[in-house]
């Protein structure tokens, strides 16, 4: 089954290194489209991290600096990045030794798609 | 905000959730209304009021399950424009539980959801072995035990 997110998806998925690509509403952290491999709990990092992006957002918000335009998390086996567009969250799951460049131009090209998709829906 | 149990085995796997699914109220009670733990109410005609609503809730919704789909709907999610409520079914090797929490804008359903299913497992770890069988729920002692239940939740026992 396609959704409008699925090409998108898989571009990313397509990233060397990348293991997970996921649409996430923000404010539910519920997961609307995805693409995992066997085993990865896709509702569990939906659920977290919308968690962390949003909290990102409010305390850049707090803090005075503006929009998040892209969010990197660090851990000892991988990274998370994540990008938000309106109400949805796109993110990443990916090996530590993913180019992060190439993946945030493709989470950046990503946004400026999905509000395509938005403003085509809305018009 | 204080959680209290009539239970102890119940108290770290709630207190748990409550601290990571960062949830404003949580009540955990048996399907025919009686109170077994609470989290964030001040007053105990409030839980009583919240227990009865749930075991409502959760009579409605199975029967509509059960009318629609052959089985009881398991959750309920209902979204407020501040405050959302989830209430479900959690089972345990006690028997099977209703669980009703309140959530704001600090925490999302994902999140709830998540942190129920850790919540139900942390349940049937924390359980006691079976013992003898719960006495019946009769009406005659409905009150009584009701009454036991909030004074020891709000300190009165």
């Amino acid at each position: 089954m396609t959704s409008p997110f699925t090409a998108m998806l898989q571009t990313l998925s397509r990233q060397r290194g990348v293991t997970a690509a996921l649409v996430v509403s923000e404010q539910d952290g519920i997961v609307i489209d995805s693409n995992l491999q066997i085993g990865q709990q896709g509702d569990r990092m939906a659920a977290l991290a919308a968690s962390l992006y949003r909290k990102a957002r409010l305390s850049a918000k707090a803090a005075g600096l503006g929009a998040v335009s892209f969010l990197q998390l660090e851990a000892p086996n991988g990274r998370l990045c994540a990008v938000g567009a309106g109400e949805l969250v796109l993110v990443v799951v990916a090996a530590s030794a993913v180019n992060v460049g190439l993946v945030r131009v493709e989470l950046l090209r990503a946004v400026v798609e999905l509000a395509g998709l938005n403003a085509g829906r809305s018009a | 905000m204080i959680t209290s149990v009539v239970e102890s085995w119940i108290e770290g796997p709630l207190a748990r959730f409550v601290d990571e699914a960062g949830v404003e109220l949580a009540l955990l009670l048996h399907p025919n209304g009686q109170v077994l733990a609470q989290h964030g109410f001040a007053r105990a005609v409030d839980v009583m009021t919240a227990c009865a609503l749930a075991a409502g809730i959760h009579a409605t919704s199975g029967e509509l399950g059960r009318m629609v789909d052959d089985q009881p709907f398991r959750g309920l999610h209902h979204a407020g424009t501040a405050r959302q409520i989830f209430v479900a079914e959690a089972r345990s090797p006690r028997g099977a539980y209703i669980f009703l929490t309140v959530f704001g804008h600090e925490s999302s359903i994902g999140l709830v959801r998540l942190y129920f299913d850790e919540l139900v497992a942390g349940l049937a770890v924390a359980a006691p072995p079976e013992g003898p069988a719960p006495a019946p729920a009769l009406a005659e002692h409905f009150e009584r035990d009701l009454n036991r239940n909030l004074a020891v939740l709000f300190g009165r026992a």
